[in-house]
């Protein structure tokens, strides 16, 4: 919404500074967007006399003249010819600046000197067309500047405002609210239509047929009108608000529009046929020509205001070609209605039309107030077109709307808003919003709305506008009384930020991918289309075909990312990326949105540098991230499986993650066919935990384990087993011997080739031994380790080295 | 005899001053004091000297003999110092070389906004909670006093999986479903992701809020007013303005956008405020009545704020970011400055 600081105080006495009346709009919720300077700027543009007017020497089309700014003369060489010696002028000084960033400097034309510039209308932006300079009263006084003599000097605001003022699309409304806040009264402009012309009753008729949809329709006739150009003041006002002058009929409308916030329209009456008016529903299918030469198909739940033939105007959005006002238009019949606003908003949405009538429409006329806006026009337009206007008005009226009671209670208004108002603090509000008020006892109001208000229905409403009024300043801060402590964080929330930091300890970068990804994805990291993952849920309006499917894996988001990384060289890929993913559940509306943890990881192991290590990320790296999640976590029963690998895995480079027989991820190589399809050059390694899973499968805490006061031993075992054999098999095999001395095992060598057989690896493990109460004897360690030695003989059959 | 003693020590000091290296003291040390040393071979010519004599020479070839060693053991000590220098010296490395270092990690700046909000919720009191992504319309709107055809709606472009199926377009219903599922009071935040169907440089069809409701016996605006206070002086630093202007929310009453003092030109008017000085961080209000309604809640007996922030937003305030889309660009050149 746009208005001008004048214009609000033709409404209402404001002496406030623009600025303060910006900042005031802004306090009472109605905020200034933006704020601009009309002539602002232009100080340098002055009231000037032609004092000489002579042939340029050199020019035959130019003029030399002598111009008084009421300080010195001046030389100054204009080109235009509408002027004399004697004539008032708008004199462009050198340092002005005019609009379209044209700064006026000290210039020589044809060899002569010329101080300055005389504009015409279109150079000053007073209008968008001119010819010749702008010649000025003779009143002016020399060496003012412009714009403060033409008084045109004004301030736009853009208001911001919220759906649920309506009532403030409009000067009046904004000026209303300036008012109650100062305390002043708006003066509305004295209404007595001077009806010249016959009884409206003999010349048209207007009839509703869908009163539920148009429960008030109003019009007046204006005769003998002569179409125009608006006069400046008008047009100016209109460009101020961003809308263009047509001619003195429709921007009468339009203006009133924006003083009274009431959509009307006129309609050329000679083109009406019968000379009546019916408010009726569209046909089905029925055509419809609107003003900005668009045909139209209706429906049956489309309003329309038909003549006695035919559609004239889409009800309440925009009128019809076939009655439009224009070149010959002489007779008017003015249309001030009230529509309802869910029809208005249905039509307007499914035609896509929105207007500034449906704008106000949709969200609440002035039902009552509707006339006021008819009487203001007709007697504008009969000002400005010389135009009759026919005596009486139509008001189709069938059932009058009563303005709503609602009651309120200053207790409640205090308990709400932490206020301590007294009665006649919160009456004295509602009489300056223009709220008529009793107190049935005291501190209870019974407050009559007037129907302007369409937001205010509930006693909270009245809440609102006294805490508004009032000032939000004066609302005293203040803390609660905690009559509750909240829960401290949940395991699970506190868990997933320490994964998260083990992450980042790992050297790994957080990235944040779209919920949503592009249907092919799936096809890409090679799962089959009858994989449930293949059918995420997928949107109905996304913003593109890309961002279409919910995503049901956390893998195409961080590929995509490593591709778009990788395209910028960074080529060494460290990435995390912990978020939902969204599982369609057969016979549910909503999916399940389980919490991934998921890292891609790609190219060398180490920050690239001069003295840093070259080797490449392989499987082991993204398993031991894997493990220290586990381990902090505390997860139990952990087991690596190479069973039932999602396809996107190399199947000789992956694993599934369980706790006993519980999945709770998967790690591995991608598989290379996922890598092409990615166009990705080197390996990528990647981690999926369903973080839900993890929590799940939490350990018991237990207490802690005091080490021993006793120095361990330790025995190496360098073996051969089949290459086939998993290493855990030995792991296990050891741990399985009952013997509390047995403290650990680990393996620290590993070798295949050279000189052991190709189907046979090598591997030593370092078996560790143990007692809290003494040191173990070397007789007893030998003891110990001789029945590891037997247990991986027998039970895996490997040969020693 | 003493004239031969005070020449040998001469000669001796004199060498020993030349001797460069511990081998060359060695040799030294061998040639004057060893068994067949200088010193120890006049020490053999005692035996011949007279019985006055003898202890006169001896105590001057004793304190020659000392005086050698004394002066061995400094030059010594000289030569190993001088010695440990030079290998220091040698050793010298170039210091502006690069560290050997460890992959850092980083966490999306998102998070670290998000977890600092929650943190200062959290010591006020607040106890964190979710809700799912994919939501009702029931709980996004219906219950939010935002029913159907309400032109509010089109304040939040939605998107949709059909009829009734949606991405919650703010964070706002966990109030909802907090509300249910617990009788008052409630307190509590609720970070999460939302959806809105827009793209451009100040808005993603994916962002972040964080949702905050405290419902209890007495709780008024002043309160709202006092805990935001709080929170933005614990964000952005105790000196910031801050102001609550009247706004419209369906779902609180009455609504307030709050504002804090242009963090880039302090109020001055800049572009990044649009010459206003304020830059509006925060949604705001007390809790509906038809909220309420909808939840089960007395609301004559119980009142309550809500609260809700897009992180975005205050992200790339904190961060001096001006394109939001770059919190989604996952350029790893930006993410590792966090």
């Amino acid at each position: 919404m746009i208005v001008t600081y004048n214009w609000i105080k033709e409404f209402v006495d404001c002496d406030l500074p623009a600025a303060e009346l910006s900042h005031l709009l802004t306090m009472l919720g109605l905020e200034v967007e933006r704020m601009e300077e009309v002539g602002g700027g232009m100080d340098d543009v002055v009231v000037a006399q032609v004092v000489e007017k002579n042939q340029h020497p050199n020019a035959d089309k130019l003029s030399l003249c002598k111009v008084d700014n009421g300080k010195e003369i001046l030389d100054v060489v204009c080109g235009a010819q509408n002027f004399k010696a004697g004539d008032k002028v708008a004199l462009a000084q050198i340092g002005a600046t005019l609009p379209g960033d044209f700064k006026i400097k000290r210039s020589k034309i044809r060899g002569e000197e010329s101080c300055g510039m005389l504009c015409s209308e279109k150079e000053l932006a007073l209008s968008a067309e001119s010819s010749g300079i702008m010649i000025l009263p003779e009143e002016f006084k020399l060496g003012t500047p412009l714009f403060d003599a033409l008084g045109t000097k004004d301030v736009i605001f853009e208001i911001g405002l919220t759906p649920n003022r309506a009532d403030c699309l409009s000067v009046v409304g904004i000026a209303r609210e300036v008012a109650a806040k100062l305390g002043r009264k708006v003066h509305y402009p004295g209404l007595d239509v001077a009806e010249t012309g016959a009884p409206i009753e003999g010349i048209a008729s207007v009839e509703i047929l869908a009163p539920e949809l148009c429960p008030r329709y109003t019009a007046r006739h204006i005769t003998g009108c002569t179409l125009a150009d608006s006069p400046a003041w008008l047009a100016n006002r209109l460009m101020a608000a961003g809308i263009r002058s047509i001619n003195n009929i429709v921007d009468v409308t339009n203006y009133v529009l924006l003083e009274y916030g009431h959509p009307l329209h006129a309609f050329d009456f000679k083109l009406l046929a019968g000379g009546k008016i019916v408010v009726a529903a569209a046909g089905e299918g029925e055509k419809f020509g609107t003003l900005d030469g668009q045909e139209r198909e209706l429906t049956v739940t489309d309003l329309t205001i038909r003549d006695g033939e035919k559609a004239v105007a889409l009800a309440g959005i925009m009128g019809g070609g076939n009655s439009e006002i224009g070149e010959g238009t002489t007779e008017v019949l003015l249309e001030s209605a009230y529509f309802n606003p869910s029809a208005i908003r249905k039509t307007s949405k499914r035609l896509g039309i929105h207007t500034e009538s449906s704008h106000r429409f949709e969200r609440g006329a002035d039902i009552a107030g509707l006339t006021r806006a008819l009487d203001r026009a007709a007697q504008l337009i009969a000002e400005l077109s010389g135009g009759k206007v026919a005596k009486g008005v139509i008001d189709v009226y069938p059932a009058p709307v009563e303005p709503r009671v609602i009651s309120a209670r200053l207790t409640r208004i205090n308990a709400v808003s932490g206020l301590a108002l007294s009665a006649g603090e919160v009456e004295d509000i509602f009489r300056r919003l223009e709220f008529e008020v009793t107190q049935t006892e005291p501190g209870v109001f019974q407050v009559k709305v007037p129907l302007f208000r369409v937001d205010l229905e509930r006693e909270i409403d009245l809440v609102e506008e006294v805490v508004r009024v009032n000032g939000f300043e004066k609302v005293p801060a203040t803390l609660p009384q905690a009559s509750v402590f909240s829960d401290l964080p949940s395991d699970a929330q506190r868990l997933a930020a320490k994964v998260k930091e083990l992450l980042v300890a790992h050297g790994l970068n957080e990235v944040i991918n779209y919920s949503f990804v592009a249907p092919s994805s799936c096809e890409k990291i090679l799962l089959p289309h009858n994989d449930p993952r293949s059918n995420g849920m997928v949107l109905l309006n996304p913003i593109s075909d890309e961002l279409s499917v919910m995503r049901t894996t956390m893998l195409p988001g961080l590929l995509d990312t490593a591709v778009k990384n990788i395209s910028f060289r960074t080529l060494n890929l460290r990435i995390f990326e912990m978020r939902r993913i969204y599982l369609p559940v057969e016979g549910e509306e909503l999916p399940r949105e389980p919490l991934y943890v998921s890292a891609l990881l790609t190219g060398r192991r180490d920050p690239e540098g001069w003295n840093q290590g070259k080797e490449e990320i392989d499987f082991f790296d993204v398993k031991g991230i894997a493990e220290n999640i586990l381990a902090e976590l505390k997860v139990g029963g952990i087991n690596f499986s190479t069973d039932e690998l999602d396809p996107y895995y190399h199947p000789g480079k992956a694993c599934r993650i369980l706790s006993g027989k519980k999945v709770l991820g998967s790690l591995g190589e991608l598989h290379p066919t996922v890598q092409e399809n990615y166009g990705i050059a080197t390996p990528l390694y990647y981690l999926e935990l369903n973080f839900e899973a993890l929590i799940a499968c939490r350990k018991k805490e237990g207490a802690a384990q005091v080490p021993s006061r006793f120095p361990s031993t330790f025995r190496d075992i360098a073996m051969l087993l089949p290459r086939e054999l998993p290493v855990a098999d030995v792991i296990s095999c050891v741990n399985g011997i009952k013997a509390p001395e047995l403290e650990g095992v680990e393996i620290f060598d590993l070798y295949m080739g050279g000189n052991i057989a190709s189907h046979e690896k090598s591997v030593a493990v370092r078996v560790r031994y143990g007692s809290k109460e003494r040191t173990l004897t070397d007789d007893e360690v030998t003891r110990l380790h001789q029945r590891v030695i037997d247990a991986l003989q027998k039970k895996l059959n490997v040969s020693f080295r | 005899m003493k004239e031969q003693l005070e020449a040998l020590l001469q000669e001796a000091l004199a060498e020993l001053g030349q001797a460069s290296t511990e081998e060359g003291l060695q040799e030294l040390r061998v040639k004057y004091l060893g068994k067949k040393g200088a010193v120890t071979g006049l020490m053999k010519g005692l035996g011949a000297l007279s019985a006055e004599e003898r202890p006169l020479v001896g105590q001057v070839v004793n304190t020659v003999k000392a005086k050698l060693e004394e002066t061995l053991d400094a030059r010594s000590a000289e030569i190993r110092a001088a010695v440990k220098a030079q290998r220091l010296a040698a050793e010298k490395i170039d210091v502006t070389l690069p560290g050997r270092k460890r992959p850092l990690g980083s966490k999306h700046p998102i998070t670290l906004v998000t977890e600092e909000i929650c943190s200062i919720f959290a010591a006020l009191g607040f106890a964190v909670a979710e809700g799912p992504e994919i939501e009702l319309d029931f709980y996004n709107f219906e219950a939010l006093n935002l029913p159907k055809d309400h032109p509010a709606r089109d304040m939040q472009d939605t998107f949709y999986f059909g009829e009734s199926v949606l991405l919650r377009t703010h964070t706002s219903p966990v109030q909802i479903r907090t509300m249910l599922k617990q009788p008052p009071p409630v307190r509590i935040i609720a970070p999460g992701t939302v959806y809105r169907c827009d793209s451009d440089a100040t808005h993603s069809p994916m962002f972040h809020q964080i949702e905050g409701l405290m419902v209890d016996k007495g709780i008024t605006f002043g309160d709202l007013k006092g805990i935001l206070t709080l929170f933005i002086s614990q964000l952005f630093g105790k000196d910031i303005g801050v102001r609550l202007r009247p706004s419209f929310f369906p779902f609180t009453e009455p609504s307030a956008e709050v504002d804090i003092a242009c963090v880039i030109c302090r109020g001055k008017g800049c572009r990044v405020c649009k010459e206003t000085g304020w830059l509006e961080i925060l949604g705001s209000g007390m809790v509906d009545p038809e909220v309420y309604r909808h939840v089960g809640y007395d609301s004559e007996q119980y009142t309550g704020f809500a609260f809700g922030m897009g992180i975005e937003r205050i992200a790339m305030l904190k961060y001096g970011i001006a394109d939001m889309r770059l919190l989604f660009e996952n350029d790893l050149r930006f993410l590792k400055q966090f």
